[in-house]
């Protein structure tokens, strides 16, 4: 809302300069964004929030500057000529509909010269935004502005048989309004109709039709006041949003009606001419009454925590429009002004006080709360997994999780959840995989020349169900791409495998305790083939990783091999974090013993692993696999064909003893033997 | 078939010559070199204070090179001079004689027994027979080798500092749904269809009843109906409007809301609690400013400014030339809001804020644009 000063101060006086009264404005939530010269006025741009329709207006904006500054808000009079003839012979007014519209005021004003506006008005309409049309279009604009009030001007001529009528449109009425849009209208449109069709759509705009034109002789000024949901309910259904229905879907003052009709009657004699018809035709079936609001001063404590002195608290009411009885030992019965309909419980009045008495002004304190013992352990494990990807060199990425439902099909059968009102296709889904969102992120690095990268994210994916809120699944994405170590001085270039992602995943999967946990080779939907796989938690797969597929990468256009993982993060926070239990650390010396084997291809490792680990043999410290090479890669004859040699490196320690020659001895049969039934012997 | 430098010696000693692609004489005197060398490193990690039995140590060491079954000399006997094409024959036979007798020297007990009494260096120098090496100090003014780290994303970590203050204050964490119904994202917030202020969330429907959140404060209704009062939360998480992106509008972006619900809660400890994490977030320098405002589901509303840590208050650019900045909604519960919640507001009473995850980030480290947090560009990721 544009805030002319010079007008502002028709109402009321400004002891202070713009500055201060900016600040001041603000401080009593009237939010001026900004102030300029506009010739020798100054404009102040408010942003009013939608509570506060009557601050729509310079006379509103006035009544806060009064209250401010203990100043006197000037009175609304105004004192007509009329003229002999009543207005009731000219035009008659019926509403059909008073609960939509509640009072409808009428003048009629004869003998008209409709022209441009006096350069003045032109002026100060521009200055607030506004489009100078003609003398009578304006000032009804100019009364909206200075009043807040939505008037509209009919040529009178125009009206069939000089009747208003305020109804139900009718099933496939028709009415252009002044935007030259023609629109059909239904029985749910509240139109002014005259004796044969509608001539305005009610509270929004005007018809073309009947609209103020240079033969204008005979004005009819409407001042009503409609029912705010049913306005918005039809500007939202029409597309159609104009100053007027702004304020009456935030709540006109039904008051305000008869004053803003006889200040534009009186405008439009001063400047077109012509005599003013004598009465108003003011239809108000059901005078509006406000239900008083009890106040209590221990209230206004309780919630502002300050003592706010009843002699203040009296004046911000009254200043602000309110009636203000005491009542009792501590309070007061107060009745909101007509033009305040956001005001309608007691919290509603405290507000008004603590606006005026400043929200700076009141009291301010620290109290910690009560403690609480609360289980944080979602954040610890958060807090975890974020440490140890960090520490192994991801890089945290937040996308959004918005995405075309054709890319989330190629990640997975899940159905994803599809948005009624989406910004674009490439948007218009909540995906139900979160690969897709990793894979963008890593070609949008590939394409800007970025070729090492380890991404991470912790998100969600949202499934939907057949009722219900869908389902959201929190979950940790990985990508890899690029090199493990980049040529350098200190060593050559190592690109990066599928063990690689693996190890990173066993490092994030080792800070918790996972009973059963074991990695299987496994198909999916957006893997390469035999190139991908799983961890499992006993029977529940936790984790799924494995070679982006060729097709994909390709139609991504990606530059070189991704690697992709997602761990089911719900599973992780709910799981244990490893609690430690300290082991006393052995003070004899390890000895290890490397195992030169032939192991059948078909042959697992884990499996090979598993054996010896299931032997129990308490001296195993651990078992690790130094080389390991196919038949194909050593010279021919060394080994026999679909074999491979193995390194297997095992470490032996005892807690209570130096091992003895013997018992390594013995324990590297036991491992021997345990290997043998899978189909394992030691090279010659 | 090529050498791999980062087999060890106790992989290439089960190899023989021909599997390790040494073809040549400079190639067997290159891989002596190396056994050599790794005999020495032994030795010198053994010489350091370390093993309590230090003969049941240098057993394990002289066994491991010179056990007659299974010891490395024995395997190079056995791998790499036996089965040696016969060109090379003379060569390795030479070169394994050495290292036979150099280990042997360096492996003896009296050799083993001098160099654990001395300092390593020392102990290495005084040893008999030890091949001269280059004594040309590596270049130290080469980069190091690094091993990168990762990275969190500064909305994360923004996040994590706004909850870590408020934990610090005995709040707790609370969660919901981003996908949720109409009735939590609006209507138990004092937001009927019905009134314009509707209209300052544009919402992304998934159906008439469902919604991507615009706001985490459904998480408030949910937490009143689960915990009741009193309650003191904080509410991290992902937000959704129907804006077109553009350098300050997101689709999709981050808050933090919280609630204190209690018997003895007043706007003093809004103000005095936001004052205290506004400064502690901002720096303790900084001054803060609560003016009214609007918001449905609080009563009265206010928000919170702070000085705009730009300028220091003089006025510049990102402060519109007013020092000041508004960082976060905030206002007591209304009374309707709880009542939703199915507490008492007649007992209890409780205040409220709300906040932009991505507009403090972009405060903190001066950043001009919300989209670079949401495009997951490394340039961007690796400053923070
Ligand atoms: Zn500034």
């Amino acid at each position: 809302m544009k805030i002319s000063l010079n007008w502002l101060k028709e109402f009321v006086e400004i002891p202070v300069d713009p500055h201060r009264l900016k600040a001041d404005l603000i401080g009593v939530g009237l939010n001026v964004e900004s102030f300029g010269a506009a010739g020798d006025d100054l404009i102040f741009e408010i942003e009013v929030t939608t509570n506060r329709p009557d601050c729509l207006s310079h006379y509103g904006t006035a009544r806060e500057v009064a209250t401010l500054y203990r100043q006197r808000l000037k009175p609304l009079e105004y004192t007509l000529r009329e003229s002999s003839a009543p207005a009731s012979s000219e035009a008659s007014i019926e509403i059909l509909d008073p609960e939509l519209c509640a009072r409808y005021c009428g003048r009629v004003i004869q003998g008209v010269e409709v022209k441009p506006s006096p350069e003045w008005l032109k002026q100060r309409l521009e200055a607030v935004g506004q489009r100078s049309i003609n003398n009578v279009a304006d000032v009804t604009n100019y009364v909206l502005m200075e009043l807040g009030h939505p008037l509209h001007a009919f040529d009178h001529a125009r009206l069939t048989g000089h009747k208003i009528i305020v109804r139900r449109a009718r099933v496939g009425e028709r009415l252009r309004t002044l935007d030259g849009v023609d629109r059909t209208l239904g029985a749910a449109d509240l139109v002014i109709a005259d004796a044969v069709r509608p001539v305005a759509l009610a509270g929004v705009m005007g018809g073309e039709d009947s609209q103020i034109s240079g033969s204008t002789r005979t004005v009819l000024l409407e001042s009503a006041w409609f029912e705010p949901v049913f306005i918005r309910r039809t500007s939202k259904s029409q597309g159609l949003h104009t100053e007027a229905s702004h304020r009456f879907e935030r709540g006109a003052d039904i008051e305000m009606a008869p004053k803003a009709l006889d200040r534009a009657a009186d405008l439009i004699v001063q400047l077109a001419g012509g005599e003013i018809l004598r009465g108003a035709l003011d239809v108000y079936p059901a005078p509006q009454q406000r239900n008083p609001i009890m106040l209590r001063r221990s209230e206004v404590q309780r919630v502002l925590g300050a003592e706010v002195s009843w002699e203040e608290i009296e004046r911000f009411l009254r200043a602000l429009g309110f009636e203000v009885e005491r009542r009792g030992t501590d309070g007061w019965r107060v009745t909101p002004p007509s033009f305040r309909l956001d005001v309608s419980i007691e919290v509603d009045l405290i507000e008004e006080v603590a606006r005026h008495y400043g929200y700076n002004r009141l009291p301010s304190r620290v109290k910690p709360a009560p403690a609480r013992v609360t289980g944080s352990s979602v954040r610890e494990v958060e807090l975890k997994i974020s440490e140890t990807l960090v520490g192994i060199g991801y890089r945290e990425i937040i996308p959004s999780p918005m995405i075309d439902p054709d890319e989330n099909a190629r990640f997975t059968d899940r159905p994803p959840v599809v948005l009624a009102n989406p910004l674009s296709q490439e948007a218009s889904t909540m995906r139900s995989s979160a690969i897709p969102s990793m894979v963008r992120a890593l070609k949008w690095n590939l394409d800007r020349y970025r070729n090492d990268l380890k991404l991470s994210e912790m998100g969600r994916t949202y499934t939907n169900r057949a009722e219900g809120l869908p389902e959201e699944k929190q979950v940790l994405t990985l990508g890899l791409s690029g090199r493990r170590q980049g040529a350098s001085v200190h060593g050559t270039e190592e690109g990066i495998d599928f063990f690689d992602l693996k190890g990173d995943v066993e490092a994030l999967l080792e800070a918790f305790d996972l009973p059963g946990l074991a990695f299987e080779p496994a198909e999916c939907l957006y893997h390469e083939p035999g190139l991908g796989g799983r961890f499992v938690a006993g029977q529940t797969p936790i984790a799924l990783l494995g070679k982006l597929k060729e097709s994909l990468a390709r139609d991504y256009k990606l530059r070189q091999e991704v690697w992709l993982a997602e761990v089911d993060l719900d599973f992780l926070l709910k799981a244990s974090l490893r609690h430690p239990s300290f082991k006393p650390i052995s003070k004899f010396p390890p000895v290890e013993r490397d195992f030169s084997l032939v192991v059948p291809e078909t042959t697992p490792y884990s499996s090979l692993e598993a054996a010896v680990r299931g032997l129990g043999l308490e001296e195993t410290q651990s078992i690790m696999p130094v080389d390991r090479r196919r038949s194909e890669e050593l010279a021919s004859g060394t080994i026999p064909g679909g074999h491979a040699s193995l390194l297997l490196r095992v470490t032996f320690q005892s807690p209570t003893h130096t091992l003895a020659s013997e018992e390594i001895e013995a324990a590297s049969q036991r491992v021997l033997e345990a290997l043998e039934p899978l189909g394992v012997r030691l090279r010659a | 078939m090529t050498l791999n430098s980062s087999m060890t010696i106790d992989v290439k000693v089960r190899n023989t010559l021909v599997d390790l692609g040494v073809l040549n004489a400079s190639d067997v005197r290159a891989l002596f070199q190396e056994a050599l060398h790794t005999a020495e490193n032994e030795l010198m990690e053994f010489s350091r204070p370390g093993p309590s039995d230090v003969s049941q140590a240098a057993k394990v060491l002289r066994d491991r090179w010179l056990a007659r079954k299974g010891g490395i000399v024995s395997l190079i006997d056995r791998n790499w001079l036996k089965p040696a094409p016969e060109e090379l024959k003379p060569a390795v036979g030479a070169e394994f004689n050495a290292l036979r007798q150099l280990v042997g020297a360096m492996l003896s007990t009296e050799s083993l027994l001098m160099s654990f009494e001395n300092a390593a260096n020392e102990a290495m120098a005084d040893l008999p027979g030890r091949t001269p090496r280059p004594t040309a100090p590596p270049d130290l003014t080469l980069p190091g080798r690094r091993r990168p780290l990762g990275s969190v994303h500064p909305v994360t970590q923004v996040m994590r500092e706004i909850e870590d203050i408020f934990l610090g204050l005995g709040f707790s964490i609370e969660s919901g749904p981003e996908i949720e119904s109409v009735y939590y994202n609006f209507e138990a917030l004092n937001i009927p269809e019905s009134h314009p202020a509707r209209d300052d969330w544009d919402t992304l429907y998934v159906d008439s009843q469902t919604l991507l959140r615009t706001h985490t404060s459904p998480v408030q209704i949910r937490a009143m109906e689960k915990h009741g009062a009193p309650l003191h939360i904080i509410c991290p998480g992902k937000c959704y409007r129907h804006d077109n992106p553009d350098s300050t509008h997101a689709t999709m972006f981050h808050q933090v809301e919280g609630l204190a619900v209690d018997t003895d809660i007043s706007f003093a400890d809004l103000k005095g609690t936001l004052d205290f994490f506004a400064r502690k977030f901002f720096g303790e320098k900084i001054h803060t400013n609560f003016f009214p405002s609007f918001f449905p589901f609080t009563e009265p509303s206010g928000d919170l400014a702070i000085s705009c840590v730009f300028c220091d208050g003089k006025g510049c650019r990102v402060c519109k030339d007013s020092g000041w900045v508004e960082v976060m909604g905030c206002g007591m519960v209304h009374p309707e809001v709880l009542r939703h919640g199915g507490i008492d507001p007649a007992q209890y009473s409780g205040w409220a804020f709300g906040l932009g995850v991505e507009r403090f980030a972009m405060m903190k480290y001066d950043i001009n644009d919300i989209q670079l947090f949401h495009q997951g560009d490394v340039r961007f990721l690796e400053q923070f």
